[in-house]
């Protein structure tokens, strides 16, 4: 049965344009809704130095504006088609989100060419988005849940480009200039970089014309700034964001991560999957939130890019259970490396990631997400349905063995959140090192 | 003393316990076939016991979605034991007379489940997930279990209870959005259940024991407070089967009138500031609204869109492209009884939330007094025809409309006659509802500002 359910799936695979434009369509009439993005190949990585948040920014701003529409008329046109436009900027991707009624298909592909080819960038808008994506940042800044992450990725990465947040740094986002822009928008907005992809109520054709109209517009390509590989940290490093009044921590950590075409992959999935994985039946649920009940939630995940990115772990116990909670889990981490998952345990995973499998591209959109994975990170053509077939071939010695490789629990940074006078002190015990290894930052440090 | 709620609205007090005889019907394997939207068909059987089932035929991926949703939430409970829906949600997970702790999740994951979860709002308690095709019996056989079967013990009580107590430190004490939510509601109801957080407070979950856990599930986990949607890859008569072996003989509970205090009307504006540890302010205001069937609700939709739905809306061109605001969100909030429309958005740097209300209270006027232009109106329509069909986009999503209305409204066709309406509500309608809702001394206001 599981055999018939993946063929299923696998034949419903995109439709590619011919053309030069990366174009790539699924027809799917079941509502009158067409889903498009615009993917292209840049992102936080390729801000410039001391101009951290450009491309995000760039990213807001080709919507504010272009020769023939006022950031208005566009906000206008938008909602009268009953259409929703965004754009999502990741480390090494800015995609341009569309969703329309299929019967205002026309109008939204006139405005999207609009706005890729003919940007304006205008400095009254400018001046209002500075205004808005730095206060995005301070309320980035108060909630501790994107406070951490954003600091724990900083302290992981530290220089390297994948530490950069998104939104960018305040007084770097103040420094923008319209010349800053264009600039970016020269380099990193050209078809060489581009790839479109969608699916809906209407043909690959219809999308192809489009496209096909607007490549001469744009430029072919551009400069690439490689992305060098990050360098594991060397001892293990602390971090404290001091934030007053807390009645309960945020704890992140984690080490340097993994490329998804490493022959360690697969069995580094499995291996997270039964972890900290995306269930209830994890290995971190499990000692921490079903037996101790510490934390809500208490997970590890991957984040993956055209470099190795990082392995990470999260959970969020009450202050007086942080300190036990915390070293609770390095042990874990520790253990898991020395022994690894029981045949038991290694056997029921791999089960359940290959009946999961289907969930993995059972809707357009889901399949629409993984070619747009495929495409940023420059994996292999159906790398994302593979994840069936490669977890089939595992063995547990393979899977133990990559545990062991890759997992360094001296070589972990961990960053809690929470607050320091009554916290530091406990935590500094419980983890048996000096004061002067936990680095106090307060939390309104960018 | 039986209180209907003919006489409801002269209470002040809560009632618990009343009990009224069921009236029990044979089973019908005669479904209704009723419409959704193009093609789509939902098959309704309801059982002897009360239990209903709504079926949705979608082919078009090997794969089912099956929820179950109880017509109880924190507004089931009463003061002093507050959070007893959502807490009692988490102990659905825990062991049966058939399954020990732990299991359900590790038999689901076997076969390949996708999104197990489960939900709780004012109005129902949800519990979802996907599953491959051929699993339909499987699932049928594990909820109906934990229907009738489930095991309230002490100390999976007691765990259970710290993690709860754990995500409201996680969601609402060190959120700011989560405590001004709490506000919001806790100062808009005075007397009515609305008036706490799902999640329940603190001092009520510290002393909360397992045996209101059992009572609980005794009131309200049986198959007349039940509705069954399954959508998806399967033959709608096929489900009706399966359902029957494995719910039909479950005994209804006795029905539990929990009489709720109404709100009476607020004469004056409501406000209160609230510090927290964050960099800029933020501003909560919500004003009374009714319930969900009401006729005004399609007016109050379509005012929720018109103020603030999209970037060229009234609230957004008067408060983020001026920048007073970095955002905003409004509507009205769907509940079995009357609720709020609510108004929330988050200032820019070194902005005041003072001056974001009276700018929200003048376009408000504005709307009353002056004319709605046709493209505006048009503009709306459009966007809720996007949103109503993009939230039947998949199985599960198509459930979840299905399991809200069914439970909110009695009926999932109330729905799509709600998106109807609103697609014919006219401008006289919409200043018609803001004139009648959105007055000024009725609003309630909390502002967040820094410590």
């Amino acid at each position: 049965m599981r055999e018939i359910i993946l063929t299923w799936f696998i034949s419903l695979c995109f439709i590619k344009s011919v053309f030069a434009l990366d174009v790539n369509f699924e027809k799917d009439s079941k509502l009158p809704l067409v889903y498009l993005n615009v993917v292209i190949k840049t992102g936080a990585v390729d801000d410039p130095r001391g101009k951290s948040g450009l491309t995000y920014f760039l990213g807001q701003m080709l919507l504010r504006g272009t020769k023939s529409e006022s950031k208005e008329q566009i906000d206008l046109a938008l909602d009268q088609m009953g259409a929703v436009l965004e754009v999502e900027t990741r480390a090494e991707a800015l995609i341009l989100r569309g969703s329309v009624l299929s019967s205002k298909l026309s109008e939204f592909l006139k405005l999207l060419k609009s706005i890729l080819t003919q940007p304006t960038f205008h400095e009254r808008e400018i001046k209002k988005l500075k205004s808005e994506v730095i206060s995005k940042i301070l309320e980035e800044l108060s909630s501790d849940r994107t406070l951490v992450l954003r600091r724990a990725t900083k302290f992981l990465f530290q220089d390297h480009p994948y530490g950069k947040p998104i939104l960018g740094i305040t007084k770097e986002v103040e420094t923008f200039s319209t010349e800053d822009i264009f600039s970016h928008y020269n380099k990193h907005i050209n078809h060489g970089k581009m790839s479109i992809i969608g699916a809906g109520d209407t043909d690959l054709s219809i999308i192809d014309t489009w496209a096909k109209g607007f490549r001469n517009s744009i430029k072919e390509s551009g400069n690439s700034f490689l992305v060098f590989k990050p360098k594991d940290i060397v001892t293990k490093k602390f971090y404290f964001i001091d934030k007053p009044d807390r009645t309960q921590t945020q704890i992140y950590g984690g080490q340097i991560g993994i490329l998804m075409t490493d022959k360690n992959y697969f069995p580094l999935y499995l291996a997270n999957y039964a972890f900290g994985g995306p269930s209830f039946t994890t290995k971190m649920m499990e000692e921490i939130r079903v037996k101790r009940g510490w934390s809500y939630g208490a997970n590890s995940f991957f984040r993956m890019g055209k470099q190795p990115r990082s392995w990470q772990f999260n959970l969020y116990p009450k202050i007086k259970d942080a300190p036990d909670a915390l070293v609770y889990t390095l042990n874990m981490i520790k253990d898991f490396r020395e022994k690894g998952l029981t045949p038991e345990e290694f056997e029921r995973t791999q089960k359940s990631i290959i009946n999961n499998s289907g969930f993995m591209f059972n809707t357009p959109q889901k399949r629409v997400e993984n070619l747009l994975l495929e495409k940023t990170l420059d994996l292999p053509s159906g790398f994302m349905t593979r994840y069936r077939e490669e977890v089939s071939k595992l063995t547990l010695n393979q899977v133990n063995q990559a545990i062991k490789n890759f997992l360094k629990p001296d070589q972990l940074v961990v960053t809690v959140l929470g607050t320091a006078k009554d916290l530091k002190e406990p935590i500094v015990k419980a983890l048996g090192i000096s004061e002067n290894e936990m680095q106090v930052i307060p939390y309104t440090q960018e | 003393m039986c209180i209907t709620k003919l006489f409801s609205s002269f209470l002040v007090l809560l009632f618990f316990g009343c009990s009224q005889p069921v009236i029990k019907k044979e089973s019908s394997n005669a479904p209704q076939k009723l419409p959704l939207v193009g093609s789509l068909q939902v098959y309704k059987y309801k059982f002897s016991n009360g239990l209903k089932l709504l079926v949705l035929e979608d082919h078009s991926s090997p794969t089912f979605a099956y929820q179950t949703w109880y017509g109880v939430g924190s507004r089931d409970e009463v003061k002093g034991h507050t959070g007893l829906a959502h807490l009692f949600e988490h102990m659905m997970f825990k062991g049966t007379k058939n399954h020990k702790e732990g299991e359900f999740f590790k038999l689901m994951k076997a076969v390949g489940s996708e999104g197990e979860n489960a939900f709780t709002s004012k109005d129902y308690t949800a519990y979802v997930q996907e599953l491959p095709k051929e699993h339909l019996e499987f699932i049928a056989q594990l909820e109906s279990d934990r229907m009738q079967n489930l095991i309230v013990d002490d100390a999976a009580f007691t765990t259970e209870r710290e993690v709860v107590q754990n995500e409201r430190r996680f969601s609402y004490e060190n959120n700011p959005d989560g405590l001004m939510y709490q506000e919001i509601f806790g100062l808009a109801f005075t007397e009515h259940s609305y008036h706490w957080p799902t999640i329940g407070y603190e001092e009520d979950l510290s002393r909360m024991a397992a045996t209101e856990a059992s009572q609980f599930y005794k009131n309200f986990y049986a198959p007349n407070k039940a509705t069954i949607i399954v959508t998806g890859d399967i033959k709608h008569d096929e489900v009706y089967n399966i359902i029957k072996k494995h719910y039909e003989k479950i005994q209804t509970s006795e029905t539990l009138n929990i009489q709720q205090a109404r709100e009476s009307t607020q004469t004056t504006p409501r406000r209160k500031i609230v510090k927290f540890n964050i960099q800029i302010e933020k501003l909560y205001m919500g004003y009374p609204v009714p319930e969900i069937l009401h006729e005004d609700i399609p007016a109050l939709q379509v005012l929720g869109e018109i103020l603030a739905g999209g970037k060229s809306s009234r609230l957004y061109r008067a408060l983020v492209n001026t920048g007073v605001s970095s955002d905003l969100e409004s509507g009205v909030l769907e509940n079995t009884e009357p609720s709020l429309f609510l108004i929330t958005t988050n200032l820019q740097k070194n902005k005041k939330a003072a001056f974001a209300e009276s700018i929200i209270l003048r376009e408000i006027q504005r709307l009353i007094q002056e004319p709605i232009a046709q493209k505006e109106h048009e503009k709306v329509q459009n966007r809720m025809s996007f949103a109503f069909y993009e939230g039947l986009s998949h199985n599960s999503s198509l459930a979840r409309f299905l399991g809200k209305y069914e439970v909110i409204s009695g009926n999932f066709e109330e729905g799509v006659k709600l998106f109807q309406k609103s697609l014919v509500v006219n401008a006289e309608d919409i200043k018609k509802a803001a004139k009648k809702y959105l007055i000024p001394d009725h609003r309630s206001v909390i502002i967040g500002v820094m410590k």
